[in-house]
């Protein structure tokens, strides 16, 4: 177990190096320098060669590809992530509070939806084939066909304009107590929530009713036990595992619909910073919000691989 | 194609797709004024001549609507096939090669499932710049890495196969053994995995026009229209929900022919899933 802990640990790591250097070669060597995605066209052609020249100077940007990479490397293993290249602000100091905001709303909504979707999905299973199965069945492909700023918005629409039972787009600041933060955002929560619940529930189902399916089951059966007890007590966990080999695509589609759902709500996280960077073009900002995200979705895939190693022993190799 | 008609959500989807395209390719024809000229006082009600009244340039939002789904359609249609036939040759290469190729591969797309998709665009917007090309090729990529899983597991399956094997002992070459053994078995799979893709490349794009990194302004667009509406939600909401109502029922059409379409091939769109 151990020795797994340790192969699936450097796993992650290896992704996660390959992932920053893609970000680095994506931002800041095929399109030109850090310099040059961070002016526009206009300001680029204005500016006099030799002025451009001794600001690449400054940046440390005359270095060769190389080193700056290693550079880039090294700043990210020692949580530097730099400064701003035009207004020269730490980038940790402006990404840190936006980060726990999408953190506190992403783990909010998980710890809500996971019972929801699992309810909704076991009832569903139950059910399979029956009117309440497939009602589900067309209810969760709906939800899943709707992006996450229309519901926001229908919310808003029914909630906040006809019906002003809460705000429509949240009040509260970025450095705001998370408690705070929360109850300033219901609308925003409950978006979140119907997103997962459809994703997550789907999943489920699936996962549940190929287990209901298989062999054992059908043998539990046979022995006069009741479907209900299969259902809670041996098809369940058994159908934890796909679902949890699931998580990191689950995970991934978490933080992009909190991104939107940030925008339709102005609420202060991420997705609000990560719209700002890209249209003021702040390459090291953009860079940052991706890895810390991609940090996160990566740790969420290795606790759920680790717990189906955990769950099931054949998957230990 | 007769056992998916046979179904009657596959068909409901399958004429909302057929509808929206139709509307999107007549558009040009069909629109009562263009889509980009100023025509009357910004936020007419609806009316006679603007059948959804005037936006917030005074543009009829009608028309507006009748042509935003064009480009977003463009991309993800094109996005879908990039990463459908990009997809299946990786997918299908991996399986045959398997060794440092595959683990290579593999590693690639393990990455991709790490970066949730719109941090992905905004990586290579920030890079390249907005345009609909850069959008192709990104969303493109995103979604082929999902196909080349799928494509790959089904080559595994299909290398043990008689014929694969005779193919291999006549010696036949590693391109026409990908080419001619494994592709055309893989064709129900890529149909399934093509509207898949399709349908999530549309809901991405629909999402970074809305957050101002997909498809920019002037262009008529979906997304755009629902950003450019949302303040005016109390006084015109038609503004914004019908735009909201035609991503909605596009990608929910597609969904249902995915879905439909798997069922009757005897595959599992949700395990296709949608990353």
């Amino acid at each position: 177990m151990i020795y797994l802990i340790l192969r699936r640990g450097a796993l992650s790591l290896a992704t996660l190096f390959l992932l920053a250097s893609f970000i680095f070669f994506a931002t800041e060597v095929l399109p030109g320098d850090a310099l040059d995605v961070s002016l526009s066209a206009d300001e680029l052609a204005m500016m006099p060669p030799e002025v451009l020249a001794r600001r690449k100077a400054e940046l440390g940007l005359d270095r060769p590809i190389l080193e700056r990479y290693l550079s880039f490397l090294g700043g990210l293993l020692t949580f530097d992530l730099g400064r701003t290249i035009i207004t020269r602000a730490a980038v940790a100091d402006i990404v840190t509070m936006p980060l726990r905001n999408s953190l506190a709303l992403a783990g909010v909504t998980l710890l809500l939806a996971l019972p929801v979707a699992l309810a909704i999905a076991m009832a569903a299973a139950h059910a399979k084939g029956r009117v309440l199965d497939n009602a589900v069945s067309g209810a969760a492909i709906i939800g899943y066909s709707i992006p996450e700023f229309v519901t926001g918005l229908l919310l808003i629409a029914v909630f906040a304009v006809w019906w002003p039972l809460f705000p429509a787009t949240v009040t509260a600041s970025t450095d705001d107590p998370l408690g705070v933060l929360l109850a300033a955002a219901p609308l925003a929560i409950a978006t979140t929530i119907i997103g997962s619940i459809a994703y997550l529930g789907r999943i489920l189902r699936v996962g549940l009713i190929e287990v209901m399916a298989s062999d054992f089951v059908e043998r539990l059966h046979l022995s006069g036990i009741p479907r209900w007890r299969i259902l809670w007590l041996h098809a369940l966990p058994a159908a934890m595992i796909p679902g949890l080999s699931a998580a990191a695509l689950y995970a991934a589609a978490l933080v992009s619909g909190v991104v939107v759902v940030e925008l339709v709500f102005a609420y202060p996280g991420i997705g609000a910073e990560l719209v700002r960077a890209v249209t003021r073009r702040e390459v090291h900002v953009v860079q940052a919000i991706a890895l810390a995200a991609a940090i996160c979705v990566v740790l969420f895939n290795l606790v759920a691989d680790l717990s189906i190693a955990a769950l099931d022993p054949r998957t230990r190799r | 194609m007769r056992a998916m008609l046979l179904r009657p959500a596959a068909s409901l989807g399958l004429l909302l797709v057929i509808a929206h395209v139709l509307i999107a390719i007549a558009a040009p024809w069909i629109a009562p004024f263009a889509p980009t000229s100023l025509l009357d006082t910004p936020l007419e009600p609806p009316n006679a001549t603007y059948w959804l009244g005037t936006d917030d340039l005074g543009r009829d939002a009608f028309s507006r609507l009748l042509w935003g789904g064009r480009v977003a359609m463009l991309v993800a249609f094109s996005a879908g096939a990039v990463a459908v036939l990009g997809g299946a040759l990786l997918g299908l290469s991996a399986a045959y090669r398997r060794g440092s190729f595959d683990d290579v591969l593999l590693r690639l797309v393990e990455m991709k499932l790490a970066v949730p998709t719109i941090l992905f665009v905004a990586i290579f917007v920030t890079g390249f710049g907005q345009s609909v090309p850069v959008l192709i090729v990104a969303v493109g990529i995103i979604q082929m890495m999902g196909v080349v899983r799928t494509t790959r597991a089904a080559g595994i399956v299909l290398m043990e196969q008689g014929y694969v094997r005779a193919a291999q002992l006549n010696g036949e070459s590693g391109p026409t053994i990908i080419l001619r053994d494994l592709l055309p078995n893989v064709a129900d799979l890529m149909a399934v995995e093509f509207a898949l893709r399709a349908s999530s490349a549309l809901l991405l794009v629909s999402a970074l026009s809305f957050l101002g990194l997909g498809i920019s302004p002037p262009t008529p667009d979906w997304g755009l229209m629902v950003e450019d509406g949302m303040a005016l939600l109390e006084s015109e909401p038609a503004l914004v929900l019908a735009p909201a109502l035609c991503i909605a029922t596009l990608v929910l059409g597609i969904n249902l022919a995915a879905e439909g379409l798997a069922d009757a091939l005897g595959l599992d769109a949700a395990r296709g899933g949608s990353g």
